[in-house]
């Protein structure tokens, strides 16, 4: 099965990038999860959590503030206005 | 000794004082070139992202309209354009530059019957059009570097809201831009680039045909592009500001280097020059002394 290439960035820096087997992000609409083949989709994004699952089902999960996120052809670029490390990892 | 002498190293001692201070100026400068640079690039990735995504939602939705995107916005006749400058001199001609280029842009506009709104950053710009009894509409001064960010955030809020305000007093048509574009830290250019109507040809043309993947919007390609558009204008607000704050430094670095050269070659004109007096000095008094013995000796005296 094909991975998910996730770039993860905010304004001013790269927060996160690799591979992941499974993207989560909290679309203006209710969560919504991202996996390999999906169709492109370009979400807007709310306050919440973004967890992303890496191909060793690792999981990284990050609180963000506003942004959107694309998905093309399993290159997925979530750009957030501020993410910080989500309270369940600190 | 005399006083040209005095003079002479008064001068010496003076130019050398300003010596170091130029030097430290210009070692300082160099070593924030490269931060600011670095604040630089880590931004490029979310912008690359936000203009790709501009890209596809106005290419891929006929239906979708905003108004930022109508290239034919013209309601009260303002045109407002944003000029980046330094807070601080001693950069040589950084704020200068930018100065000039923004009045070259307010006179164009101004022939096609335009009112040119100015925002100004740094007090130099500030100060400029004060002192010609020019205020500019809003002002940002002084700035941190730090804070550039948060900066750009709130110019963005603050231009967006006038962008789209009803209020023909306040609303402006266009939004320009006038900064630095930090391309190397020996070469940087003064730029003038219109941010808003946002020139969506030019997107087209620069990404080439490789079409974009027909995407689906969530909600929908309204609100996606309703949340886009005050992101890209931020982005490339804050952007610019990063930018243009690496070309100041870059410009310093060379404003200072130039100065250091320049109080060099003082120091050593000056010391040449008190060398000569020094010289002139010995001679007269050696000349006075044998003038006189002469003198003493022609007299006949033999006794003082």
């Amino acid at each position: 099965m094909s991975s998910l290439e996730v770039t993860f960035v905010t304004a001013d820096r790269t927060v996160w990038t690799g591979q992941a087997a499974q993207v989560v992000v909290p679309a203006a609409d209710g969560s919504m999860g991202i996996l390999p083949q999906m169709q492109p989709t370009l979400a807007v994004l709310e306050r919440g959590l973004v967890r992303i699952i890496d191909e060793s089902g690792q999981a990284t999960e990050r609180s963000v503030v506003g942004g959107f996120v694309s998905v093309d052809t399993d290159v997925v670029t979530i750009a957030v206005d501020d993410a910080e490390l989500a309270p369940s990892d600190l | 000794m005399g006083a040209q002498q005095r003079v002479y190293k008064q001068r010496i001692r003076s130019a050398q004082g300003m010596k170091k201070i130029f030097k430290a100026q210009e070692m300082i400068a160099a070593s924030r070139i490269s931060k600011a640079h670095a604040r630089v690039l880590a931004t490029t990735p979310y912008a690359d992202a936000i203009t790709r995504a501009i890209g596809s939602v106005a290419t891929h939705s006929d239906e979708v309209a905003h108004p930022f995107l109508q290239a034919e916005r013209s309601i009260s006749g303002r045109s407002g354009i944003l000029l980046i400058t330094a807070d601080r001199g001693m950069a040589g001609a950084y704020s200068p530059n930018a100065i000039r280029a923004a009045e070259q842009l307010a006179n164009t506009l101004r022939d096609q019957g335009k009112e040119p709104v100015m925002y100004v950053v740094g007090r130099k710009g500030d100060s400029y059009y004060r002192f010609r009894d020019r205020a500019p509409h809003r002002s940002w001064t002084p700035y941190k570097e730090h804070e550039l960010p948060d900066l750009g955030r709130e110019i963005a809020a603050v231009v967006t809201e006038e962008l789209l305000t009803e209020d023909l007093d306040r609303h402006i048509d266009e939004l320009f831009v006038v900064g630095h574009r930090f391309e190397t830290r020996f070469v940087q250019q003064t730029r003038s680039t219109r941010l808003v109507p946002l020139g969506l040809v030019e997107a087209e043309t620069a990404e080439a045909a490789p079409t974009f993947p027909l995407y689906a919007f969530t909600p929908d390609a309204d609100t996606v592009l309703e949340e886009l558009i005050p992101r890209y204008v931020e982005a490339r607000i804050i952007n610019i500001l990063l930018q243009s704050m690496a070309s100041e430094h870059a410009s310093r670095q060379r404003a200072m280097k130039t100065a250091t050269d320049n109080a060099e070659t003082q120091i050593d004109k000056f010391t040449r020059l008190a060398n000569t007096a020094r010289q002139a000095e010995i001679t007269q008094e050696i000349t006075e002394i044998v003038g006189g013995a002469n003198a003493l000796a022609g007299s006949g005296r033999t006794e003082r």
